[in-house]
């Protein structure tokens, strides 16, 4: 590929971003477009734990639900400025995700499954319980912060901060991968004793990326309730929508900055349409759930990895001479593994996941 | 509140710690021989409680004899599941990957549940459903008496296998450290499955003894994972007569705060017990060495 | 403590240091001490405690009593990320790499980073990846700096896995059957780079099957059976020893 490429495929997609309020026929598709962005904010937020450290949350929604709800709740107590509760309640969530991402990486990868489920169940236990302070049931209404603007513009205000947020995301995103930190997250995600004897302080590293994580799921939760303007404990702290963040994220792969948002057009686009034609069935929970079965057994690293390898195998103008010599190269240790397992008695040994370390 | 009213509730906490007991036994049993946190665990529960209503429905006969159906039927599901899906996954992963093929499980039972019957509430009606009885001052009803029944009955057996045949002896030796079992020449896989099937067919009985009693809908049984999430945490990851002790102790617990808080705040009792586990003992409060690597 | 104090030779040394595991106790009141700048071996049957030993000697494995020290220095029970940057490093039983990081970037993990602008410094920052390059000059790896390790030979993930444990210059080495599965060229390369990273100054342990191995190289021998030492001394003196042949043999 040569090397002008990127930066033009860059370029344009950011140009297709910014026009798309303008190209959209409706206001419809504009708001689908809205929930779209907002898919990609959680679903880039998401990676930020899920991605390089591959501890996979499902209940990020509690993140995006306390975000949403404390935005909400500011307001109505407080009278804040909604930017201002937007932020502030940002910043709540990151306190309360304190002690919990401390007991939720206690015991590795089994109780972080477990606790991540479970604070979303207890959220929306709680939210719905506790009605004199979350509306209950009956629902919580967020004023809208531009009050004087007609339905169109709202949504295209909106689509534009949502996208803001999406960069602000993606540069930090950026700026992680190639630091130090990211190194060491990358580490656990590859071997986490291993990191540990390295020197990488693991449990560090993992809650400062779950915090990190769940900060930008909360702001993206805060937006989201300062457009739509309605909160219900079921659809707020859904267990559905850490599935989408999930799904979104490894369709489009975690290993790869754009991933994550990628994934989230394609199934974001995809429910919206199927909430178009099918309505209230549950059709959509079957699709989602044979979409995720499909991408874990068969392309856990997502859909840009599983292309690019299509590509490669089927495009021979695309292979550049760099990308030979690294085949070459791959080539040859493989035959001198053979070689060498052969000499050993131990046919290629790769490493074992290592749980034979105690006796 | 009064002491009969306590004795009802402890009564009644009893009963509901057994039903918790059988159904947090499989979840612990399938971490247990493959480290694997089944999600869709409590699906397949709320899913046997559907196909005994139907059965009752299509048959007129007593829900209970659907087992005859729903158990061996599961246990294949559970043969399958872990030798089919779970093996492809990559062992480096194998934790976080199998819960997002279990939770994906979880969602299809729960979209098709709601495709072929609806999301209306269910209910079975039986002759019996309304009887009570009295026990000590305390009024009992019949159906909760045959769900723990049931569970009690089913949990013995469970302990009987693992501790008195070569298959579960097996079992614990996979459980305690795969490698080794596999140098003393147990195909470990292949208990692992087995394993995995017994699991579900704790969750055929489960789902049986729960319809009694139950409305049921498709997504009850996110209602139902958090809190056995919980007691296999609290019980100790991989303990089964931990996970009974834990379930016991948790149902009486909630039963108990029900009388003052109400059922949603009750619930919440298995979420802090889950918090204060993982804050002051990782490795479980009754038994179970294993969590602490895991 | 006041014990070890009074002799500055003695790096690392283990007091009644005990862990079982239902029951079993693998390491069994362990007390062994491990003089600075020689190489140590650590010899024994299978099953006598030694990964153990070393698992809680890194902080892997939280011991159920006793102590570890380093020069003095208590360092029971710490994490292992403090013990790694104490000064010690170790390598795995079974090899252990990052299979899916370059041969560049599994080295890169092992830089030290304090505070916010160094954690967010380019992890290929020129005078990491200089050095990580020297590293892998010395243990011959260096053509391959960007292939991934998974796809490398398994001999080759132990010399890089031993070059992950130099990035971090650590002054005692603990090697996990360094030869264990490797053909004999690159036992006697690996050999050879312990003993020249001995005369550098740093101490070794090393726990190891291959006797051949474990005689020309180490200093230092000691024996394990059943969770603790039974023999220590010189290699030509432990080898004569009738209660290690008794160990071994089962006598």
């Amino acid at each position: 590929m040569p090397g002008w490429v990127r930066p033009a495929a860059l370029a344009v997609g950011v140009a297709l971003v910014l026009l798309f309020p303008e190209l959209v026929p409706n206001a419809y598709v504009l708001s689908a477009g809205v929930i779209v962005a907002s898919y990609a904010c959680t679903a880039t937020a998401w990676s930020f734990m899920g991605g390089f450290t591959g501890y996979v949350s499902l209940g990020h929604a509690a993140f995006f639900g306390m975000g949403a709800y404390g935005t909400g709740i500011l307001i109505r107590d407080l009278s804040l400025q909604p930017f201002l509760a937007w932020l502030l309640s940002g910043l709540i969530v990151l306190v309360i995700t304190i002690p919990v991402g401390i007991a939720a990486l206690r015991v590795r990868g089994a109780s972080f499954v477990i606790v991540s489920i479970s604070f979303v169940l207890i959220l929306l236990l709680v939210s719905q319980a506790w009605e004199a302070f979350t509306g209950g049931a009956n629902g919580l209404n967020v004023p809208r912060p531009f009050a004087d603007l007609y339905r169109p513009d709202h949504h295209r205000i909106f689509f534009y901060l949502f996208v803001a947020l999406l960069a602000v995301m993606l540069l930090t995103w950026w700026v992680i991968d190639r630091s130090r930190f990211g190194a060491g997250l990358k580490a656990v995600r590859e071997d986490e004793d291993k990191a540990e004897a390295l020197g990488v302080p693991t449990r560090d590293y993992k809650l400062a990326a779950y915090l990190i994580s769940a900060t930008f799921t909360a702001l993206a939760g805060g937006m989201y309730a300062l457009w739509f303007g309605d909160l219900d404990p079921i659809f707020q702290f859904s267990i559905l929508l850490g599935a989408y963040m999930v799904l979104m994220a490894l369709l489009g792969g975690v290993r790869h900055l754009f991933g994550p948002l990628v994934g989230a057009v394609v199934v974001g686009s995809a429910l919206e349409y199927f909430k178009l034609e099918f309505g209230d069935t549950q059709l959509h929970l079957v699709f989602t759930a044979i979409l995720l079965g499909i991408v874990v057994l068969f392309m856990p690293d997502g859909v840009i990895p599983a292309a690019g390898a299509l590509l490669r195998r089927f495009g021979p103008q695309d292979t550049s001479i760099r990308e030979i010599t690294a085949e070459e190269l791959l080539e040859r240790n493989r035959a001198a593994a053979e070689r060498e397992g052969a000499a050993a008695g131990r046919g290629g040994g790769k490493p074992s996941d290592g749980s034979g370390e105690t006796p | 509140m009064d002491g009969t009213l306590l004795f009802q509730s402890l009564v009644l906490g009893v009963l509901l710690g057994g039903l918790y007991a059988i159904l947090a036994a499989g979840l612990t049993l399938y971490f247990g021989v493959m480290r694997v946190v089944m999600i869709a665990h409590a699906a397949f529960v709320i899913l046997a409680a559907y196909l005994a209503w139907w059965f009752h429905r299509e048959t007129g006969l007593d829900p209970l004899f659907s087992m005859v159906l729903t158990v061996p039927l599961f246990f294949v599901i559970g043969v399958l599941i872990q030798r089919v899906l779970i093996t492809r996954l990559r062992p480096a992963t194998l934790t976080m990957m199998s819960v997002l093929l279990t939770f994906a499980i979880a969602l299809l039972i729960e979209g098709l549940l709601g495709l072929f019957w609806s999301g209306t509430q269910r209910r079975v009606q039986l002759s019996y459903s309304g009887d009570n009885f009295e026990f000590f001052g305390a009024r009992i009803a019949v159906v909760k008496l045959i769900a723990f029944g049931l569970a009690v009955l089913s949990l013995a057996l469970l302990f009987l296998l693992m501790k008195k045949t070569r298959f579960g002896l097996a079992l614990r030796a996979t459980i305690q450290h795969r490698e080794a079992a596999q140098l003393v020449g147990i195909r470990t896989d292949w208990v692992a499955g087995i394993g995995f099937g017994i699991g579900l067919a704790t969750a055929a009985i489960g789902g049986t003894a729960l319809s009694l009693d139950a409305t049921i809908y498709p997504s009850l049984h996110w209602s139902w994972i958090g809190p056995l999430m919980a007691i296999i945490v609290v019980g100790g990851l991989g303990s089964i007569p931990g996970t009974a002790i834990a379930a016991l102790v948790l149902g009486v617990g909630q039963s108990l705060l029900q009388v003052e808080l109400g059922t949603t705040w009750a619930q919440t009792l298995f979420y802090v017990a889950l918090f204060l586990t993982l804050m002051l003992r990782p490795q479980g409060f009754f038994g179970g060495r294993l969590a602490q690597r895991f | 403590m006041s014990e070890a104090a009074k002799k500055p030779a003695t790096g690392l040394e283990t007091v009644r240091l005990t862990k079982s595991f239902g029951g079993v106790r693998a390491v069994d009141e362990a007390t062994v001490a491990f003089r600075d700048g020689r190489i140590n071996a650590l010899i024994g049957p299978n099953g006598s405690g030694k990964t153990t030993f070393f698992n809680c000697v890194t902080g892997m494995i939280k011991p159920d009593s006793g102590s570890v020290l380093l020069r003095g220095k208590e360092i029971t029970g710490r994490p292992p990320h403090r013990i790694a940057r104490g000064g010690i490093g170790r390598s795995f039983q079974l090899c252990r790499i990052f299979p899916r990081m370059t041969l560049l970037e599994n080295l890169l993990v092992a830089v030290r980073a304090t505070g916010l602008r160094q954690l967010l410094a380019p992890a290929r920052e020129a005078e990491a990846i200089e050095r990580a390059r020297g590293l892998l000059v010395r243990v011959g790896l260096d053509h391959l700096e960007n292939a991934e390790a998974g796809a490398i030979s398994y001999g080759q993930q132990k010399l890089l896995e031993l070059a992950g444990v130099l990035m971090s210059d650590p002054d005692t080495i603990m090697l996990d059957e360094p030869a264990g599965g490797v053909n004999p060229s690159l036992i006697g390369r690996i050999g050879s780079l312990v003993r020249e990273l001995n005369a550098e100054g740093k101490t070794f342990l090393i726990v190891e099957h291959n006797m051949e191995m474990v005689m020309s190289l180490s200093d230092h021998v000691v024996v394990f059976d059943r969770g603790r030492p039974i023999a220590e001394g010189p290699p030509s003196v432990v080898q004569e020893d009738p209660r290690v042949l008794e160990a071994y043999l089962g006598v």
